[in-house]
């Protein structure tokens, strides 16, 4: 079954004054458990695919559809809902709230939607746990490495328990033994726990380990490759 | 609580920009309690001397006495007044005076003054003048000529010293003018100078003399002026003697001096205005300061708007940030405030290097600061609510940020 699925979708930038047509109909569709990698030259549209993807912004044309849901009938506050309990975030960089230690950040979602005190502390630390970082649950981002901090930030993001995890270049700022050991985790977590992810990259060692590859050139889907 | 940790983290990201904002406010809170401490402990000694000194707080008079001053109204049946005064167990002392407007001239001058004939023990115990206010000599000794006993300002005027003679001139109750030699046996400063120029005291006994022109009035008194021993029982006791004294004008030292009523009533506001004043001047001054705050974490607010943390959560997370810089300055504003009344409150505040200035609106020249408790709560409710409507426009701003645009933003 498709967790994501886009039909047609556009969009266009300043419309009026100089428009930019970002994407021009991309139609896709991800299965739970996929392993995808969004690539393509600098200004193809992955930064604008994954942000429609992810309900952070609307498609100029075109239906998106997650979990079954059409997202572009949520008003603003639903989507900001609609993302904290089904779509987990890894960005580039500011991942984190810079006040908290790794636990809490990896709590506050939880916090969000509610859960418990208890099932907060116990799947911060379970999460930490699985990301590696045991001994670093009570350190805050600044006092730890741009790799585990993203490695939290995917702990973070698997909090909420999402239908799947968005991670727009989530090594571009790391070295490349970080990048191979949050791949790593993210592999691992793909094939035992099944989670879905779908990423944007430049780096052809993150390229080589994705079970499907599309790339977008101009606005548009060039190739749309699965791996044994 | 999560919320608050991070707003109480957030704060101090910047500590300097926190703590210049948390000690302004703290110090406005301070400056606010000093100046409201000083009005209210001017305001108080004022109208405590003017109590003291003259007006007391009963006095009692024939009606038409109070509204034209003539030497004819005098009390009807003195010895029924003393003896309901002796009988109330709230008075603590009353004196009968024998007030006339007259002139007293000297070789260098004559001004308008007050005369007020008094029994000197009886005007000891009500007033604070014979004793408190005594510069030289005596307050009107037995002797055998007329005594008088003068503020030092009027005798400045006059030219005259202890011990000098002049001569008072006044209209007797047959409307014909008398006059006589009097002595200056002393002096005194109130600390009030318009008072002490106008005002003139003799022995009733000499005044009544005068005034009669026959011995048969020896006795008479135009009012009675009553310490009580609290002066919260004013009304109250006022209102006792109105029942027994039918015919006579009993009035508590609201009646007698309107300004002082004027003054207490004032009390209460004055606090308020110096606070919404101080508090006014702060507001931009937070506000600048939280703007600051959420437009240098613009990208951070729009990743947890991205993840999840809505609208309300974001604007309340301001709102707690703001709250916390109030929550920290005002106690201790409010402590260094107390502290400060306190000492000053004790030891006060010696004004006398202004006090020529001072004494001339009837001020005393050393302040001891005061605070209605009432002032210390609003004050703090003034911060809670000033910190709170400083933070809506930047938690407003903060809210109004689009998480895409957030992120991409440098
Ligand atoms: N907010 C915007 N306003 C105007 N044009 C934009 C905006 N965001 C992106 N674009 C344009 O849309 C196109 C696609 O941008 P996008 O960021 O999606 O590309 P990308 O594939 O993520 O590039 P990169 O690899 O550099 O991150 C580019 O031409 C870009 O200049
Ligand atoms: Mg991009």
């Amino acid at each position: 079954m498709a967790v994501i699925s886009t039909q047609g979708v556009e969009k266009i930038y300043n419309p009026g004054k100089i428009p930019v047509k970002a994407l021009k109909g991309v139609s896709l569709e991800i299965a739970e458990g996929e392993f995808t990698a969004i690539v393509g030259p600098s200004g193809s549209g992955k930064t604008t695919l994954l942000n429609i993807i992810g309900g952070l912004d609307r498609p100029t044309a075109g239906y998106v559809e997650v979990g079954g849901v059409d997202i572009s009938g949520l008003s603003d506050n639903q989507l900001i809902d609609f993302r904290k309990d089904h779509i987990g975030f890894v960005f580039q960089a500011y991942n984190l709230i810079p006040v908290l230690t790794a636990r809490e950040n990896v709590a506050f979602v939880m916090l969000l939607q509610h859960r418990s005190a208890q099932e907060r502390n116990a799947r911060a630390e379970s999460l930490l746990a699985a990301v590696g970082l045991s001994d670093k649950m009570d350190k805050r981002p600044a006092e730890l490495s741009g790799g585990q901090q993203q490695r939290v930030a995917v702990a973070r993001a698997l909090a909420s328990k999402p239908s799947f995890i968005l991670a727009d270049e989530p090594t571009a700022n790391l070295d490349s033994a970080s990048t191979a050991n949050l791949l790593d985790i993210m592999y691992r977590l793909n094939q035992e726990e099944h989670i879905t992810f779908v990423f944007s990259t430049h780096d052809q060692r993150v390229i080589d380990r994705a079970k499907r590859v599309v790339t977008l050139v101009d606005g548009k889907i060039d190739r749309d490759e699965v791996r044994g | 609580m999560m919320i608050w940790i991070m707003a109480w983290r957030n704060i101090w990201r910047s500590p300097t920009r926190s703590g210049v904002v948390i000690a302004a406010i703290a110090l406005g809170v301070w400056a606010a309690l000093a100046l409201t401490g000083f009005a209210t402990g001017m305001m108080k000694s004022y109208v405590k001397s003017a109590i003291e000194q003259s007006v007391s707080h009963i006095q009692i008079h024939e009606p038409g006495f109070t509204e034209d001053y003539e030497a004819k109204y005098t009390l009807p049946d003195v010895a029924i007044v003393a003896q309901v005064l002796d009988t109330t167990v709230e008075v603590q002392a009353y004196s009968l005076r024998t007030v006339v407007s007259g002139m007293a001239a000297s070789g260098q001058g004559a001004r308008g003054v007050m005369v007020k004939g008094v029994d000197p023990e009886q005007e000891a115990a009500v007033s604070t003048i014979p004793e408190g206010a005594l510069t030289a000599g005596e307050f009107l000794p037995e002797m055998r000529g007329n005594a008088a006993f003068m503020g030092s300002a009027l005798a400045q005027k006059l030219g005259l010293k202890e011990r000098s003679k002049f001569v008072l001139t006044f209209q007797d109750e047959h409307l014909e003018i008398t006059s006589a030699a009097f002595r200056v046996m002393g002096l005194f400063d109130s600390g009030n100078t318009p008072y002490d120029e106008a005002t003139l005291y003799v022995r009733r006994s000499d005044l009544n003399r005068l005034l009669q022109g026959g011995p048969e009035g020896a006795g008479q008194a135009h009012e009675a002026a009553v310490l009580l021993k609290d002066v919260g029982a004013a009304d109250q006791v006022a209102g006792q003697l109105r029942a027994v004294l039918p015919n006579l004008d009993v009035q508590t030292y609201r009646e007698i001096a309107p300004d002082l009523e004027l003054y207490e009533s004032q009390l209460q506001n004055v606090s308020l205005i110096y606070l919404a004043v101080i508090l006014l001047a702060l507001v931009f001054g937070i506000i600048n300061t939280m703007l600051m705050a959420v437009l240098e974490r613009v990208r951070e607010l729009g990743m947890l708007m991205a993840i999840g943390m809505n609208r309300g959560r974001v604007f309340a997370m301001i709102v707690l940030e703001t709250l916390a810089l109030g929550l920290l300055a005002a106690p201790a504003g409010l402590v260094l405030g107390y502290l400060t009344v306190s000492y000053v409150g004790k030891y006060g505040i010696d004004m006398s290097g202004y006090s020529e200035g001072m004494a001339s609106y009837g001020l005393a020249q050393v302040i001891y600061f005061e605070v209605p408790l009432a002032a210390y709560w609003q004050m703090g409710a003034g911060v809670f609510v000033t910190a709170v409507l400083a933070s809506l426009y930047p938690a407003w701003k903060a809210i109004r940020l689009q998480p895409v645009e957030a992120l991409r933003a440098v």
